[in-house]
C-alpha cells in the first residue's frame, strides 16, 4: 500500500484514530510520519492532532453567533472574537460577558443550557439535604474522635472547624 | 528516575477487580474545576499560574486525601518522568508539554489525583479497576467536596461549574471506561458501534485520552455532554451504554469462534501468544496488537495461562517510559524493543 500522504514510498505505519467518533486509518510511511510528529505513535512521544483532524477552533466558528461589536469580557478583556479562534474563554467571567452567545453555543453542544447537576456554595461547599448533614455530622465525630486519641491534632482542629460549619448549616435550615 | 522509583511499578487500579475486568480495565470519573478570581491557564500570567498551583498543591495537602502521596512541579519534570506519568494515566499529553508552571499531585495508591493548570485550573480524577462508576463516581466526589472546601470553586447557578471549553462547563464531569473490544474490531463493527454512540452522547478515544490513537483495541468511552444533567445521570447513562456494549462483544466474540471462523481466531491468538513468549525484539504497537489477541483468547476461556492481572500490569509495564523505568536508565528504541521483549518472555515464562 502507498503512503496517502507522499503517494511515492509503501506505507509502513497504520496508524487507526477515533475522532468525532469515526474511526480514522491513516496508512503512511516512516519519512512523512516522522514529518507528521507521529512516528509510531507513543515512540516518539507527543504527537499533534489538530495536524490530522484540523483545528478544533473550527469546530466552534462554524456554529458560533456571529458578533456585532467589538464583544469583550469586562473583567479579563478578553475578546469574543478571540474565544472564536481558540475555543478557550478568558476566565469565569467571561460566562457573564459573552452571555447570549454562550447560551446558544451550550444548546448546541450540550441541549441544553441550565446546569441541574450538584450546586457549589463557596467556602463550605454543596447544598445538603438534612439526612446527608446529619449523616456527615455523624462521621466527623467519629474521625475526630479517632484523631483526638491518636492525638493528630492538626487534623482534629481541621475536622472541629468542619464540624462547626456543618452543624452550623444545619441550624440555619 | 528518582521520581518513577518513588512509584511501585503495579498499580491498585490495574488489578483486575470489578465487574467485567476481562473487558473493562478500568474506569475514571474527573472533575474539570477552575479557582475564582483568575484567568483559565490559558491566560494566565506565569505568577498566576505559579500562585494558583500553590494554592491547589496546599488545598490538596490539607484534605488529608493524599497521605504520602506524589507533588509535582510538571515543567521541571525530565521527559522520561513526564511520559512515564502519562502513562501511567495520572497527566494528560497537554499538562506533559507544559513549559509554564503546572503541577500534579498523585495519591499514594494512585487512585486519586489531580493535574493543575491543564485546560483548567484542576481536573482531579479518581481511577478504579474494572466496570465500577459508581466506587470511582463517589471517591472522586469526595475529593471534589474537600478540595471545595478549600478552594473558591468558579460556579455560576445557570451554567454551573465554569470552565476553560464550553464542552466541560456545567457539571464538568467525565464518566470514561477503558474497553478492550477486539472481537467487535476484528469483525470490522467498531465504525458502526462508533457511530452509535454518538447518537447517546457519548464519545470514543484512544487509550491515552483526547487526540490519542486506538492501541491494543482499547477504546475511552465517555460521556460528550456535561450540562443539563444531573452528575448521577451522566453516570447512568454511561453505564447503560458500556453494558450495552459488553453484549456487543459478547454477541461478537461467539460469531468469531463459530463455524469456520472459530479456526482461524484460535490461530490468530495462538500465534499471538507464540510470538509474545518468543519474540526476541518488541515495538510497542506490535505487543498491543497481540496482547489484544491473547486477551481475547484468554476472555474466551482458552489456555493462554495468564489471569487478567497480569494482562493489565503487563500492558501498563510494556509502555515505553515503563520499560525504560525498568531499566534504570534511558533507551533508544531499538534497545527499548529488544528490553521489551526480554522482560515479556521472563515474565510469562
Amino acid at each position: 500500500m502507498m503512503c496517502e500522504e507522499c503517494r511515492e514510498k509503501s506505507a509502513a505505519v497504520f496508524l487507526k484514530l477515533a475522532v468525532n467518533n469515526k474511526v480514522r486509518e491513516m496508512h503512511l510511511c516512516p519519512a512523512c510520519a516522522a514529518k507528521k510528529g507521529m512516528g509510531f505513535g507513543l515512540e516518539t512521544g507527543a504527537f499533534n492532532i489538530s495536524d490530522i483532524v484540523g483545528n478544533m477552533s473550527g469546530y466552534f466558528k462554524d456554529f458560533l453567533p456571529a458578533e456585532k461589536k467589538t464583544l469583550r469580557c469586562g473583567a479579563c478583556g478578553y475578546k469574543y472574537s478571540e474565544f472564536k479562534e481558540s475555543g478557550r474563554l478568558g476566565c469565569p467571567e467571561c460566562y457573564a460577558g459573552f452571555d447570549a452567545q454562550l447560551t446558544e453555543l451550550m444548546a448546541r453542544i450540550h441541549g441544553a443550557t441550565q446546569h441541574t447537576g450538584r450546586t457549589y456554595l463557596r467556602g463550605s461547599a454543596l447544598k445538603l439535604s438534612k439526612s446527608e448533614i446529619a449523616r456527615r455530622v455523624e462521621e466527623l465525630r467519629a474521625a475526630l474522635a479517632d484523631a483526638v486519641v491518636k492525638e493528630d491534632f492538626e487534623s482534629a482542629a481541621r475536622l472541629r472547624d468542619s464540624l462547626k460549619q456543618l452543624e452550623g448549616r444545619d441550624g440555619r435550615h | 528516575m528518582d521520581v518513577i522509583k518513588s512509584f511501585r511499578p503495579e498499580v491498585a487500579w490495574a488489578n483486575a477487580r470489578g465487574a467485567w475486568p476481562e473487558m473493562i480495565f478500568s474506569t475514571r470519573v474527573r472533575f474539570a474545576r477552575n479557582l475564582e478570581g483568575f484567568p483559565f491557564p490559558n491566560r494566565a500570567e506565569p505568577r498566576q499560574l505559579s500562585e494558583i498551583r500553590r494554592l491547589v498543591l496546599a488545598a490538596a495537602k490539607h484534605t488529608g486525601l493524599f497521605p504520602r502521596g506524589h507533588y509535582f512541579k510538571i515543567e521541571a519534570l525530565g521527559q522520561l518522568e513526564k511520559r512515564f506519568l502519562v502513562e501511567r494515566h495520572h497527566v494528560s499529553y497537554a499538562l506533559a508539554a507544559a513549559v509554564l508552571p503546572a503541577g500534579a499531585a498523585i495519591a499514594n495508591g494512585e487512585d486519586l489525583s489531580v493535574m493543575i493548570n491543564e485546560e483548567d485550573h484542576l481536573r482531579l480524577q479518581c481511577l478504579t479497576s474494572g466496570f465500577a462508576i459508581e466506587e470511582a463516581f463517589k471517591t472522586a466526589l469526595k475529593l471534589d467536596e474537600a478540595l471545595g472546601r478549600e478552594l473558591p470553586f468558579a460556579f455560576g447557578s445557570r451554567f454551573g461549574f465554569l470552565t476553560a471549553c464550553p464542552t466541560n462547563t456545567g457539571t464538568g464531569m467525565r464518566v470514561s471506561c477503558l474497553a478492550h473490544l477486539p472481537a467487535l474490531s476484528r469483525l470490522g463493527q467498531m465504525p458502526r458501534v462508533l457511530e452509535n454512540l454518538s447518537h447517546l452522547g457519548v464519545t470514543a478515544r484512544g487509550i491515552y485520552g483526547e487526540g490519542t490513537y486506538v492501541l491494543g483495541d482499547f477504546y475511552q468511552i465517555a460521556n460528550a455532554t456535561c450540562l443539563g444533567r444531573s452528575e448521577e445521570e451522566f453516570c447512568q447513562n454511561i453505564d447503560r451504554v458500556i453494558r450495552n456494549l459488553i453484549r456487543q462483544e459478547i454477541a461478537a466474540r461467539e460469531t468469531l469462534v463459530k463455524g469456520g471462523l472459530r479456526l482461524k481466531t484460535e490461530d490468530a491468538v495462538f500465534r499471538a501468544l507464540g510470538l509474545l513468549k518468543h519474540a526476541r525484539t518488541l515495538s510497542y504497537e506490535e505487543f498491543m496488537h497481540n496482547i489484544s489477541l491473547a486477551r481475547m483468547g484468554a476472555a474466551m476461556g482458552w489456555d493462554i495461562g495468564m489471569d487478567f492481572s497480569t494482562f493489565n500490569q503487563v500492558t501498563l509495564l510494556m509502555q515505553p517510559a515503563h520499560i525504560q523505568a525498568a531499566a534504570g536508565r534511558e533507551l533508544s528504541p531499538a534497545e527499548r524493543d529488544a528490553y521489551r521483549a526480554d522482560c515479556l518472555r521472563k515474565r510469562l515464562a
